[in-house]
């Protein structure tokens, strides 16, 4: 009995999973919703379409497209008196989706 | 004897007093070629000096005397005042005096503002100079304050808030002293805010007064703007007015519309795009003279309103110069505000001409489907046909010296949702240029009265400098890649060139100290071009600031 409760829970469990995928798959940051992000805040210094001489701010094309903590971490709270912090207005998930555009390089 | 010799000692100490600086001396500065004690070189911004030491003949020989670090990576805009051998100079994080004869730092009086405050800056991380009288140095701050600082040490005397840059407000602005005020601007037109113009008292920095350039209900041109469109509708002021100390009247140009999407605000859109003339003391509105109603297109008019005298039909007239950012170069009588002029000195296809009779631009189709939401491609683009560097005006010649573009934009309005703090432009950003083949700008020697060009210098990169000129005929302006130049006022030839290390979007000026006269610009790259034009040729250009001065060789 225990163990057909445990089948039962193991097959309810596994169906959640795999019903729960496609729905992670819609939540997961949509690079389209950074871009509309960057522009709004972040294209006065980074360039438009992320398109940037780079000699005052960052050239995010050359970010480092591994380095998800780091621009997490410097969009958050700002980084060298230079850029300002973002945490205040942007939420988690918005600054995900700004890194998803900044991983496209601008070319969506 | 004692009281006797007590008078002596007031009187003796009443130049020391004076000697600080005074209003006289600031009417005067315009004529004043040992000193450089006004925004513009003089209060009718002519930025144009009667000193021949260096002059076409010799200028090839021009070197430089010192650099000044300005320890800043931002664009470097702001103009050096010179008052009895010191340099007075700002940046956005600090304010210095120097000695002009040796570059040796004789204070520096740092500016510190909360780290947020950049996210409300649309247009460089800057500041463009400071006014001096009676002994202080007033500055503004990036987060909106005013500041006076003790000319001598730099010491902090007072400090008043002028706006919330949570609303989207910030400060680049050199004050004007006029008739004994300070007169502030402020920016944040592309953030939603109502712009306006501040007053405050010298000496304690208490507010006097302040005129909004966005009409409210009730108020005259209120009903220019429908609904509550006046809440955030903009009129920026960042750009110093001119002062007529005759007229006691202050000349100030007032920016863009918010948002640029022009079909969300039906109407005239008072007094965003204008020139308005006010009274120094009380801030009262003379007279408007609005050149572009309405507009899509971003063609604020802060830059400069030069002032000069102008035969019209034979009589000297006194008028008011603006190559406005929509392509054409504006003549008004400034006792009235009357139009005298108004040409095209740049490639326009917004408007066929200005109606001499009401002053209106006759406006061609691609205004009207540019309001309807349609994508158009319009001469000149959002940064205009003169961005804000300024012009320079010689009298005798009658000819202004201006760094001029030739760059058209594709433009299509989008909705713009108002958050405060936030951008609120209603254009699509992704895709602005319609770049030319060949030279994006024209250094350009223009007929104000026909708009029409003498001669003129090409630049791939276009030149973001101000202009200064000479009665030793040369023309001074810089590069973005870095180039100080010196052209013949007369045809436009090329006379000398020395690479400053950054790229110039300083304001040039000249004075004359023991016999010596002397040149003097800031480098430093990082304004409006550099930041929205994605010109990935500017990557090859460093960024930073400093202070450069030149004179000819001892003999």
């Amino acid at each position: 009995m225990v163990r057909l409760r445990m089948i039962w829970f193991a097959l309810v469990g596994a169906l959640w999973i795999l019903a729960g995928i496609p729905a992670l798959a819609d939540d997961a940051p949509q690079p389209e919703t950074g871009a509309a992000l960057f522009q709004r805040h972040c294209s006065h210094c980074h360039g438009f379409n992320m398109v940037t001489p780079g000699t005052i701010a960052p050239d995010l094309r050359q970010f480092p497209r591994d380095a998800h903590d780091r621009f997490v971490a410097t969009v958050t709270r700002g980084r060298n008196n230079r850029m300002p912090p973002w945490g205040d207005i942007l939420t988690p998930e918005q600054i995900d989706a700004l890194w998803a555009y900044v991983r496209t390089g601008g070319k969506l | 004897m004692k009281i006797t010799a007590l008078l002596t000692g007031l009187t003796l100490s009443l130049p020391l007093a004076a000697a600080a600086q005074t209003a006289s001396d600031l009417i005067k500065g315009e004529s004043d070629t040992a000193n450089v004690v006004n925004y513009g070189m003089g209060y009718s911004l002519q930025r144009h000096s009667t000193l021949t030491q260096i002059n076409k003949d010799n200028v090839r020989h021009l070197v430089p005397v010192w650099s000044y670090s300005l320890d800043d990576s931002h664009s470097e805009e702001s103009q050096p005042l010179v008052y009895k051998g010191v340099i007075y100079l700002t940046t956005n994080n600090a304010t210095m005096a120097i000695d002009a004869k040796t570059g040796h730092q004789l204070w520096k009086s740092k500016v510190d503002y909360p780290p947020e405050t950049p996210r409300v800056v649309c247009c460089g991380i800057i500041n463009r100079g400071g006014a001096i009288y009676d002994g202080k140095l007033f500055r503004t701050t990036l987060d909106a304050n005013v500041i006076a600082l003790d000319m001598k040490t730099g010491k902090e005397l007072w400090r008043s808030n002028a706006a919330d840059i949570k609303e989207g407000y910030s400060m680049t602005v050199a004050p004007l002293v006029a008739d004994g005020v300070v007169i502030t601007g402020v920016s944040g037109a592309e953030f939603g805010t109502r712009d306006f113009i501040d007053g405050w008292d010298p000496a304690t920095g208490k507010h006097l007064w302040r005129t909004y350039t966005v009409a409210a209900p009730g108020e005259p041109g209120g009903d220019s703007w429908p609904g509550d469109t006046w809440k955030h509708g903009g009129g920026s002021t960042w750009i110093t007015g001119s002062f007529d100390p005759e007229l006691h009247t202050v000349y100030w140009g007032v920016g863009n519309p918010g948002p640029f999407n022009a079909g969300v605000r039906k109407g005239d859109n008072l007094y965003t795009c204008s020139v308005i003339a006010i009274d120094p003391k009380t801030g009262t509105l003379k007279w408007h003279y609005q050149f572009s109603p309405n507009n899509p297109f971003d063609y604020d008019s802060v830059a400069e309103m030069v002032l000069a005298t102008v035969k019209v039909n034979g009589k000297p007239t006194k008028a008011l110069l603006d190559a406005n950012r929509n392509g054409f170069f504006y003549v008004l009588d400034r006792t009235n505000g009357k139009l005298i002029a108004a040409n095209p000195y740049v490639q326009v296809n917004w408007a066929s001409g200005i109606d001499m009779k009401t002053g209106r631009p006759v406006e061609t189709d691609i205004s009207a489907r540019a309001r309807a939401g349609e994508k158009v491609v319009v001469w000149p683009s959002i940064l205009g046909g003169k961005n804000w560097e300024p012009i320079s005006y010689d009298p005798a010649s009658g000819l202004a010296y201006a760094n001029t573009l030739n760059i058209a934009g594709r433009y299509k309005a989008i909705p713009a949702d108002y958050k405060a703090g936030d951008w609120y432009l209603g254009m699509d950003i992704s895709d602005m240029w319609e770049w030319p083949n060949g030279p994006r700008g024209y250094l350009r020697a223009i007929d104000p009265m026909t708009g029409k060009t003498k001669w003129q210098v090409p630049s791939d990169i276009p030149r973001f400098s101000g202009v200064l000129s000479t009665a030793g005929g040369v023309v001074f302006s810089g590069r973005l890649t870095g180039e100080f130049e010196a052209f013949d006022a007369a045809n436009g030839h090329k006379l000398w060139q020395f690479q400053t290390g950054s790229g110039i979007e300083g304001q040039p000026v000249t004075w004359q100290q023991d016999n010596v006269q002397y040149v003097a610009v800031t480098s430093g790259l990082g304004g409006v071009y550099s930041l929205f034009a994605g010109d990935e040729r500017l990557a090859s250009v460093p960024a930073g600031g400093a202070l450069w001065v030149f004179a000819l060789p001892p003999r």
